[in-house]
């Protein structure tokens, strides 16, 4: 199996263009858009959705009778999700984040969990036949690491996985990287792309994830991406160039490669390279 | 011990816009008079900040808070711990404040005055 996370750092700098370009121009394998706070995929792939699976999150439930009121829970709680009271211990479920801590520590074992949506999972076939899932986080929660963590379970046995990563480096990007083998950035040239890409070749370092460059809206900006990448070592595998009917063709919510050739060529080329540096 | 949502560190300190963000919390002991400060560790928070302030609060015995605001998280915590609290609307001092409080002018409040992630949407 092999899996190629599409990132960026920077938001809309065209890792949703790039994810699902390269994988109608493949024809092969599964899409997942792990960008489940805005997940956008679908509007271009247009998948006839068959399934949609509910994705649910633990949360501590206290026994008060249990609870001696000793405070633990609430002095290891990052999140303030758990607060411990006068008389009662207080649980603020939208803000736990499901580490599981508030329980290891409780001296009297009064920590059980419940659980609560926090989102879903839709999975659809696309009118070539391919599959593609796509995570989407209910507004207001405070993290869609749980929704991105079932997507990757739900492709465990896939032989070839695109995932349209979230933006910047927190916890959702890391979640989407899990297990994978290749990471595509998409950065534009400009002093704010290149600073946000910095802080994903940081990430993908730090992972020992192999990464490459593809430069998108290339004519804009200046040099200094080019120079950071030849400093790096950073394979650049296409430069896509800045056209206004490449963006007024995405605003519509088309494909370009099904639109422009010359468009579908540099999907071609860049797969090219990328099976060479994964293997197939 | 009564203590009000600050800017600064003292009575002559003008008071806060928010409650769980608020920079300082100004301790005024009725007993006998005695001013002191906590420097509100919550206002860093990413999230829960209210819960955590009323929990500093509590570990400084404090039995009144005057705040400008307060989300349901916080009042929550506010009535877990047993904390009254009063709301002002004006943008005075710490010690004029507080002088309103002694006077009967502030309003005690008994529910939130915003809904959860409401932003700076106030009621």
């Amino acid at each position: 199996m092999k899996k190629i996370a599409v990132l960026s750092g920077k938001g809309g700098t065209g890792k949703t263009t790039l994810a699902t370009n390269l994988f109608i121009t493949m024809g092969k394998g599964v899409l997942i858009d792990a960008d489940v706070e805005e997940p956008n995929s679908h509007l271009f792939l247009k998948p006839n959705i068959q399934d949609t699976k509910v994705v649910k999150k633990k949360y501590p439930n206290v026994d008060q009778e249990k609870c001696n009121l000793c405070g633990a829970c609430g002095d290891f709680c990052r999140y303030n999700a758990i607060l411990p009271a006068k008389n009662k211990v207080l649980v603020f479920k939208e803000l736990c984040h499901d580490c599981g801590g508030c329980q290891l520590v409780c001296q009297q074992n009064a920590i059980t969990y419940k659980e609560r949506a926090i989102g879903k999972i839709s999975t659809g076939q696309l009118s070539n036949g391919l599959t593609m899932h796509y995570g989407d986080l209910t507004v207001g929660e405070v993290s869609g690491v749980p929704i991105i963590e079932q997507l990757h379970r739900m492709v465990e046995k896939e032989d070839w996985v695109w995932i349209d990563s979230p933006p910047g480096t927190s916890c959702t990007t890391v979640a989407a990287l899990e297990g994978v083998d290749f990471a595509l950035i998409v950065a534009e040239p400009t002093p704010f792309g290149l600073s946000d890409m910095k802080m994903v070749v940081e990430l993908l370092e730090e992972r020992n994830i192999d990464m490459a460059v593809v430069v998108n809206k290339a004519g804009l900006g200046d040099q200094e991406l080019h120079d950071f990448c030849a400093t790096k070592r950073i394979d650049v595998l296409a430069e896509i160039p800045f056209q206004k009917d490449y963006a007024a063709h995405y605003a519509s919510g088309e494909l370009l490669s099904v639109q422009f050739p010359e468009y579908k060529k540099i999907m071609e080329q860049i797969l090219d390279r990328l099976l060479k540096k994964v293997g197939n | 011990m009564i203590a009000v949502c600050a800017k600064s560190q003292g009575l002559d300190a003008l008071v806060e816009e928010r409650f769980g963000r608020a920079q300082y919390f100004v301790l005024f002991n009725e007993d006998n008079s005695e001013v002191a400060f906590i420097d509100n560790a919550a206002k860093h928070e990413s999230g829960g900040a209210g819960g955590m302030a009323v929990r500093l609060l509590h570990d400084a015995q404090v039995d009144v808070v005057l705040v400008p605001e307060l989300g349901p998280k916080a009042m929550d915590a506010i009535k877990a711990f047993e904390i009254k609290v009063y709301r002002y609307v004006d943008k005075k001092t710490v010690k004029e404040t507080i002088e309103d409080y002694q006077n009967g002018l502030l309003k005690r409040l008994d529910d939130s005055t915003a809904t959860s992630k409401s932003g700076l949407r106030r009621v």
